[in-house]
């Protein structure tokens, strides 16, 4: 636990000379001299240092996080899916756009075989998918016959739209760090006193059925400085 | 033994007198004229510096009056050096704010998307690519930058690789603001060290003094195309910075000042970053430097960054 | 009044001389209009002329400026024994150390403002007008030690001259002091310039209490070589008196100082190598390279080469003798000193970087240019100041109608042994 956080003010107060005790004159004009050009030397070196900044003026630690919780914040908006997700068919529209079909389209009609449990195991639809989630079953997460939902290890049906909730059940450390702002990339302010803030959902970046991250070939690198005069 | 070791030269005959002088003439006036022909490659680029820019005072003693003729100019020269409509806008800091900024080395997966970013947030010099961050790929399992490339190209993240972006430290001991000779950078009391781009004279002793590699040259004048140019900007951080002075990570004070996230922190995919206010108790940073093992880089310096790193644990 | 007809005067010295003074001083003016030129373009077009990076961010500039304050500093080993001592033969040639520190102040001053990003805004450090980082920047102690022993040295010896110009014994009340004073602060402005470097927490290469007296190690080894090589230089062109006892003094401090500089360069690699670790990173790029790159190596061993070449022919026996054996040693010295500054100090301090990446650093043209035209400008002001200075000390130049001094160095022509000829001897000589 770092409990020093710097507050940046360290300005030296100036010492003052000390009474000097009844000594003949001369000694008592040196000692005080002595102790003059010690003091400013002192002070030279310590005062006029671009590092201090001026003292903030009536706002301590605590007296700031006193202002916030009163003031108006703007909200977190997570990115989070609109509903169940949709297949595309091989046929498309007039328009030529994609015909997209729901989850029920297929599985309200009893369409499904429950014993195939594992990804790797669906021979007839949904092959593209890939499954690397651990040990994870289909209906860990999916319900069957209301494939429109997903539901939570004790049963609770849970919408497409909270599928973090899910998420949360069994990544409890990252669900943590998501809450804390250390997981997941986000816009907008740092300070919601002062504007709203937008952020990933889980589901952003991580595909459930396969949620390692996949990566990505790195941007730029820095370019070599040899500049080589002429 | 003469009482003098050396004889006096005879005198000339006075008819080579005046050819000596007529000749001395002539090498003198040669000579001036050789100077200015030597030195001209100075007068066109001091024809375009202007008197005020040579006898602006430094931002610390510039009341709001001549802060806003400097801005204007500033502003006008933008427009007829770079082709571009700028504002530039001076945010005081916060009060009660003193910004720290956390780095989640687990999360982090060394895609440079912050490093793009902060090149195009800065208006930086688009040949040299210059950027406030280098990432670093290191060896998992040891802390030591000698085992770290900035270099590498391969996709990220390599499974036996953890990625360490570097940028300025900000820290409460500064060596880099000890040793500026003229005090053209400081540490503003929400604790981010700024330089003044007109008062620097370039002489780098800052960036010798750095231990982060956090300090940055304009080695020319930054090339960046009208159309890239970030309009919105700060006199103390990413408005485009003269030939000839160092320039440094800011936070992107002119976002952060007005409360918004450091471009940095915006581009990154994972989440990696944090930032906030080390002085509310109930912000993210807070949080980390409270539940997570935080350390900083290179503690033995004495320097005390404002930029943590942690592991998730 | 006096005061400007001697200035007048010494101007008027300046541009007269032999057709070799001629043929010398052009020649240096010709190198240094075109250091002037590439300063001019690298003012204009940016530093990036330069082979400097972000990560060898100071190169031959600071590495000339370093060995320039060394050479100045190496001046005090002709005070030292010629105010200290009372070294009378000393004492008559202690001016030619004198006027060598002013040509290197002047240098070292050139070479920081050439290294400058923005030259424009020198005024930005002058107190008062602008703003003056003391005491915390060591680069603002370096600018007083300097400025101040400059002020010194052209005090003590625009003094000195003025008097002899004048006709007038010197009242030593108004130099001894000074010079004293310059003792001390010629061993300041290297130490400072030392601290420069060593103060940087971040460069462990050059955060080493060691630096400091390996500084003025260097200094009393590079000084003495190239005032020793000037001895003989003014001895030949008979400018001066120059009797052997003051090259013999320089030449046993070198005998001392070389071994001391070698000394401690062992010290520091035992140090740095012995418990290894990333602290010796840039010791084993200077001596052995790293990573691939090894650009310094040759130039680190061929600096400890001439040293220790040096050094054995330095205590060679009989070297008042031998000339030409001396010179040698002392050019010898100066180039590995010269080497040993830049390419062994100032460069590595900052490969590998304080990220530990490695860029190298070969100085480009320009930055040659710039070096040369600075040399050449410290080496006319040299050649100015002993051209003043020499007749006014023989008591030839005098203000008119005024009795000159006896001239320094008359009473060595009885006591010395052979040393330079007189005058028409050497013209007869060619």
């Amino acid at each position: 636990m770092r409990a020093d956080i710097q507050l940046g003010n360290g300005a030296i107060p100036v010492q003052t000379i000390a009474a000097v005790k009844m000594k003949p004159h001369a000694t008592r004009l040196t000692t005080s001299l002595l102790l003059t050009s010690v003091c400013a030397m002192v002070v030279c070196a310590c005062g006029d240092r671009p590092t201090d900044p001026p003292a903030q003026p009536g706002l301590t630690p605590s007296a700031a996080a006193a202002t916030h919780p009163s003031a108006p914040r703007f909200e977190v908006h997570v990115a989070k899916p609109t509903g169940p997700p949709r297949v595309a068919t091989d046929r498309v529209d007039a328009l030529g756009r994609p015909i997209t079909v729901g989850c029920a389209t297929c599985h309200s009609l009893g369409v499904g075989d429950s014993t195939r449990a594992m990804g790797a195991t669906l021979t007839q639809f949904h092959q593209a998918l890939v499954t690397r989630h651990g040990e994870l079953a289909c209906r860990s997460c999916h319900e069957a016959p209301d494939y429109a939902n997903l539901h939570l290890a004790d049963g609770t049906t849970v919408p497409f739209t909270d599928v973090q909730t899910l998420c949360r059940q069994c990544h409890g450390p990252q669900a943590r760090d998501f809450d804390r702002g250390s997981h997941g990339g986000m816009n907008g302010y740092w300070d919601l006193t002062r504007g709203p803030r937008q952020r990933h959902a889980c589901t952003t970046c991580h595909d459930p059925h396969a949620p390692a991250y996949v990566g990505m070939v790195p941007a730029r690198g820095p370019v070599p400085q040899h500049f080589g005069g002429e | 033994m003469s009482a003098l070791p050396f004889e006096p030269p005879p005198p000339p005959p006075p008819a080579s007198t005046t050819r000596r002088s007529l000749l001395k003439l002539a090498g003198l006036t040669l000579g001036a004229a050789a100077f200015g022909k030597a030195v001209s490659p100075m007068f066109s680029f001091a024809a375009e510096k202007s008197i005020d820019e040579f006898l602006q005072n430094h931002y610390r003693e510039l009341g709001p009056a001549d802060l806003r003729e400097v801005i204007t100019r500033l502003e006008a020269e933008t427009k007829r050096d770079y082709g571009a409509d700028v504002t530039i806008r001076d945010p005081k800091p916060l009060p009660g704010v003193k910004f720290g900024y956390a780095l989640n080395l687990s999360v982090c997966i060394g895609c440079r998307k912050c490093v793009e970013a902060c090149h195009v947030e800065n208006n930086h010099d688009r040949a040299g690519y210059q950027s406030y961050i280098r990432v670093l790929e290191m060896d998992k399992g040891t802390i030591d930058l000698e085992h770290g490339r900035a270099d590498y190209g391969e996709p990220v993240p390599q499974p036996d690789k953890y990625y360490l972006p570097v940028q300025c430290q900000q820290c409460d001991e500064p060596p880099c603001v000890d040793v500026c000779p003229v005090e053209a950078t400081w540490k503003e009391p929400d604790g981010i060290v700024v330089v003044d781009y007109n008062w620097c004279i370039g002489c780098r002793y800052c960036e010798a003094a750095c231990p982060y590699h956090a300090r940055r040259f304009n080695w020319t004048a930054p090339v960046v195309p009208a159309a890239e140019v970030n309009p919105e900007q700060g006199y103390l951080s990413n408005r485009i910075r003269p030939q000839g002075v160092m320039e440094k990570c800011t936070f992107c004070m002119h976002k952060t000042r007005e409360g918004k996230l450091p471009a940095c922190l915006e581009a990154c995919p994972t989440g990696a970053r944090v930032f906030g206010n080390l002085l509310d108790p109930n912000s993210e940073i807070r949080w980390i430097l409270e539940n997570k093992r935080v350390f900083v880089l290179k503690e033995e310096l004495g320097t005390k960054p404002s930029f943590f790193y942690f592991f998730d644990v | 009044m006096a005061y400007l007809r001697f200035i007048a005067r010494m101007l008027w010295l300046a541009f007269d001389g032999s057709w070799r003074f001629y043929v010398w001083m052009v020649a240096l003016t010709a190198v240094w209009l075109v250091g002037v030129n590439a300063w001019a373009h690298q003012v204009s077009d940016g530093m990036i002329v330069t082979d400097m990076s972000d990560h060898v961010s100071w190169g031959l500039y600071i590495a000339n400026f370093t060995f320039a304050v060394g050479l100045a500093a190496g001046g005090v080993m002709m005070v030292i024994p010629a105010y200290l001592y009372k070294d009378r033969q000393m004492h008559h040639v202690v001016m030619i150390g004198e006027l060598l520190a002013i040509a290197a102040i002047v240098m070292s001053l050139g070479f920081v403002i050439v290294d400058l990003g923005r030259p424009d805004r020198m005024w930005h450090m002058i107190p008062g007008l602008g703003k003056f980082n003391w005491p915390s920047s060591m680069l603002t102690w370096d600018m007083l030690v300097l400025s101040g022993y400059l002020v010194l040295n052209l005090h003590v010896c625009g003094y000195i001259l003025y008097c002899r110009f004048n006709g007038r014994v010197p009242n030593p009340k108004w130099y001894v002091p000074f010079v004293l004073l310059s003792i001390v602060w010629a061993i300041s402005i290297h130490t400072v310039t030392a601290f420069l470097y060593a103060g940087l927490g971040g460069r462990p290469f050059w955060n080493s209490a060691l630096l400091a007296p390996r500084f003025l190690a260097t200094a009393f080894v590079s000084g003495p070589a190239f005032i020793i090589g000037l001895l003989y230089v003014l001895r030949r062109l008979d400018l001066f008196h120059i009797a052997d006892g003051p090259i013999k003094t320089l030449v046993n401090v070198m005998r001392i100082t070389v071994l001391i500089n070698l000394f401690m360069f062992a010290s520091e690699l035992f140090t740095e190598l012995y418990a290894g670790g990333s602290h010796s990173a840039p010791v084993e790029y200077l001596f052995t390279g790293l990573h691939g790159h090894h650009a310094l190596v040759p130039w680190v061993w061929t600096a400890l080469a001439l040293n220790v070449v040096a050094a054995v022919l330095l205590y060679l026996p009989r070297l008042m003798a031998r000339p030409r054996v001396l010179l040698t040693a002392c050019a010898l010295t100066f180039v590995g000193v010269w080497i040993e500054k830049g390419m062994g100090l100032i460069v590595p301090g900052f490969i590998p970087s304080t990220l530990h990446e490695i860029v190298e650093y070969t100085p480009s043209l320009t930055e040659w240019k710039v070096m040369a035209g600075i040399w050449a400008f410290g080496l006319m002001v040299l050649t100015i100041a002993l051209k003043v200075a020499g007749p006014i000390l023989a008591g030839r130049e005098h203000a008119p109608g005024v009795t000159p001094l006896p001239p320094e160095g008359a009473e060595d022509d009885a006591t010395a042994g052979p040393t330079g000829k007189s005058l028409s001897e050497a013209r007869h000589a060619g």
